[in-house]
């Protein structure tokens, strides 16, 4: 008997009779930008307005002028990134500018899918990463996220704020392995 | 026998006061802040009545869920393990790192990075590839600290909760060349970032654990707030996932219910930095997933200790633990501590384990808290009866209750107990009544000064 075999039987003579599966509503709740913000800022992250998604390129070259490197498919970028593109190239880029799904106002999360990340390290490894999102899909909670969205394709991320950690003594440090910012933009 | 005995470890760390007190502090603040993130969510309980009660569906179609899970990750071009117990899973994880990267390193040592597992940590995967000549890093940045002090994590959530930030400074002064007395977390973290990204892009293979499996899209989930899994992954050429049998929920949209609960209840977060849906591996890499008995199906014939397989792995009934606070995770000495563990680990080694059911006040504190809904202190509570049962409780204890057990079911003698007792206590002085060898009970506590009469003298007294 091989070890998969040996685990079915035993999960099958020692499970207890079948318990019926509840159904998950889908909870009501503030979808608000306002709320969006405001819980983005509370775990590190920042959020801005702009009047339409060209104007992304005006809030970058005002907030990020300092930066060389940058990978984008929605602004101007000084780097190609592609699936191929090799680590080293991928270890150079300081801001990475890329297209966020569905924004959850209460937890300040966004869906971030294969298809939007260029290449799938590129949200990772870049030094301070922009999210751009449509005001109309920020939903109030999980439940109208995950009803929202068409399946997680072969890999996506919600992601919430920056890369951070608190595993010294408990004390708060923003930008642990991946992004050292967070910054939301909101068209 | 040389077995573990809680009660031991906890003295041994209880002998740093100003210590044990930080840590009391530093975990009850998280609990706090736990309470500060599930208040301000209307349906926060609905969510831990679904949360458990799709557990509990899960479990009792355990087999038919991870062969629909398998089928579907299969599908999606996974490769899919199955061990039977750590030694077998120890071994398919080095098989595959060898059969994908032994040819690509060309003499030098494969270069393995993980984030956190705690399955592995059960497994003690890391020494068993370390000697095989297999290099192991450990990325999040608790465990990195731990592994460089070769230290078991003392919770699941903080591994490092037990250690100040003069200690990590040292640490890091040792490995990583910090400058000697450097104490601030946020220099020893950037140090730690600019180790650990040569470790990342170096690396052959990445292994991570799994927070939640989907029987329906074959997909896992792993939760982080370092983002060390994801860089991890996705800069190496292969991708392990090693996961408990237990880890299964049947649909993408349980995952709603899950993600609102997780790190509510772990850190106080609304979420995780990161919380990656991993399906179908990377253009031209591969992706393996081994799925993990090591003594699960066994609990999930215990009718009275199953739910505890339901647990998500939050550590909120650490965080909230009078006994877990006061005596540290090491004291536990099981991966995992605290009062889950307690429950987990005498289905494991029965005579090893049996002081841990003893670690709790049975104040109840880790139930309210489960956002799944395990019954942990009753779990706890019937653990004793089985220790007792199997005759593993400590002499002293055994006896004391047998002695006590025949007081209590002759009303004459314990009415003659109870009035020698008080004179005794009002007669002898401190040192003999509080001799800690022959009173355990008041190492650190004192006894109220005893009254003249019992409470049945004074009813038959004043009653009408």
């Amino acid at each position: 008997m091989t070890s998969r075999e040996k685990i079915l039987a035993s999960i099958a003579s020692n499970k207890p009779s079948l318990v019926t599966l509840p159904n998950v509503p889908i909870f009501e709740g503030d979808g608000s930008i306002e709320r969006f913000k405001t819980v983005l800022e509370g775990i590190g992250g920042r959020a801005i307005e702009v009047a339409s998604k060209a104007d992304c390129q005006t809030a970058i070259d005002k907030y990020y002028s300092d930066l060389k490197n940058v990978a984008s498919n929605i602004v101007k970028a000084s780097v190609a990134v592609n699936l191929d593109t090799t680590k080293d190239i991928l270890e150079q880029v300081d801001l990475a500018v890329l297209q966020g799904e569905i924004g959850v106002a209460e937890n300040g999360t966004i869906w971030v899918p294969e298809s939007n990340m260029l290449n799938r390290a590129l949200p990772f490894i870049t030094q301070h990463l922009v999210l751009v999102l449509d005001k109309k899909n920020i939903v109030a909670n999980m439940q109208q996220a995950y009803d929202k969205l068409e399946g997680v394709g072969s890999y996506g991320v919600f992601i919430a704020g920056p890369s951070k950690t608190a595993d010294i003594e408990q004390a708060l440090v923003i930008g642990a392995h991946g992004a050292r910012s967070m910054m939301v933009l909101i068209y | 026998m040389n077995h573990q005995n809680h009660p031991e470890l906890a003295e041994a760390f209880n002998k740093d006061f100003e210590r044990t007190t930080w840590h009391d502090e530093t975990l009850w603040f998280v609990r706090q802040k736990r309470d500060k993130a599930v208040y301000p969510i209307p349906e926060f309980q609905d969510l831990r009545t679904l949360a458990s009660e799709i557990k509990d569906h899960t479990l009792s179609n355990l087999d038919n869920y991870l062969l629909e899970f398998e089928q579907n990750a299969i599908k999606n071009g996974v490769k899919v393990h199955w061990a039977a117990d750590a030694t077998e899973h120890n071994q398919i994880v080095m098989d595959i790192i060898k059969e994908t990267s032994l040819e690509k390193a060309k003499g030098r040592n494969i270069r393995l990075i993980k984030s956190k597992s705690m399955l592995t940590e059960e497994c003690h995967l890391n020494v068993f590839l370390q000697k095989n000549n297999i290099d192991v890093v450990d990325t999040d940045l608790g465990e990195r600290i731990i592994q460089f002090r070769d230290e078991a994590p003392s919770h699941i959530v903080m591994p490092a909760i037990h250690l100040k930030k003069e200690d990590v400074g040292e640490t890091f002064h040792e490995h990583l060349g910090t400058a000697k007395g450097e104490k601030d977390p946020q220099i020893l973290t950037e140090a730690a970032r600019q180790h650990l990204r040569e470790k990342f892009v170096a690396a052959d293979v990445a292994l991570t654990g799994v927070n939640f499996a989907i029987a329906e899209t074959g997909s896992f989930v792993v939760c982080t707030n370092e983002g060390n899994a994801d860089l991890g992954v996705n800069l190496a050429k292969v991708h392990i996932a090693c996961m408990g049998i237990e880890k299964i929920i049947p649909k993408l949209h349980h995952l709603s219910v899950y993600t609102r609960l997780l790190a509510r209840s772990a850190t106080g977060q609304p979420i995780t930095s990161y919380t990656s849906h991993f399906t179908k591996p990377a253009e031209g890499k591969e992706m393996h997933i081994v799925i993990v008995d090591n003594g699960r199906t066994q609990q999930l014939g215990r009718a009275d200790f199953r739910a505890s397989l339901k647990c998500i792995r939050c550590g909120a009934c650490m965080n909230t633990c009078p006994v877990y606070r006061r005596s540290g995770g090491h004291s536990y000495d099981f991966t995992v501590p605290g009062p889950i563990g307690a429950i987990l680990s005498p289905n494991i080694d029965l005579h090893k384990y049996s002081s841990l059911p003893f670690a709790s006040t049975l104040c109840g504190s880790c139930t309210d808290v489960c956002p799944v809904k395990i019954d942990i202190h009753v779990q706890l509570y019937k653990w004793r009866q089985i220790v007792g049962q199997a005759n593993e409780l400590p002499a002293a204890k055994k006896w004391g209750m047998k002695g006590l057990a025949k007081v209590l079911s002759m009303p004459k003698v314990y009415d003659l107990s109870g009035k020698l007792a008080r004179g005794a206590l009002r007669i002898l002085p401190h040192g003999l009544t509080h001799n800690q060898s022959m009173n355990p009970w008041a190492k650190a506590r004192e006894l109220p000064d005893a009254p003249k009469q019992s409470f049945k003298e004074w009813y038959e007294e004043n009653r009408k």
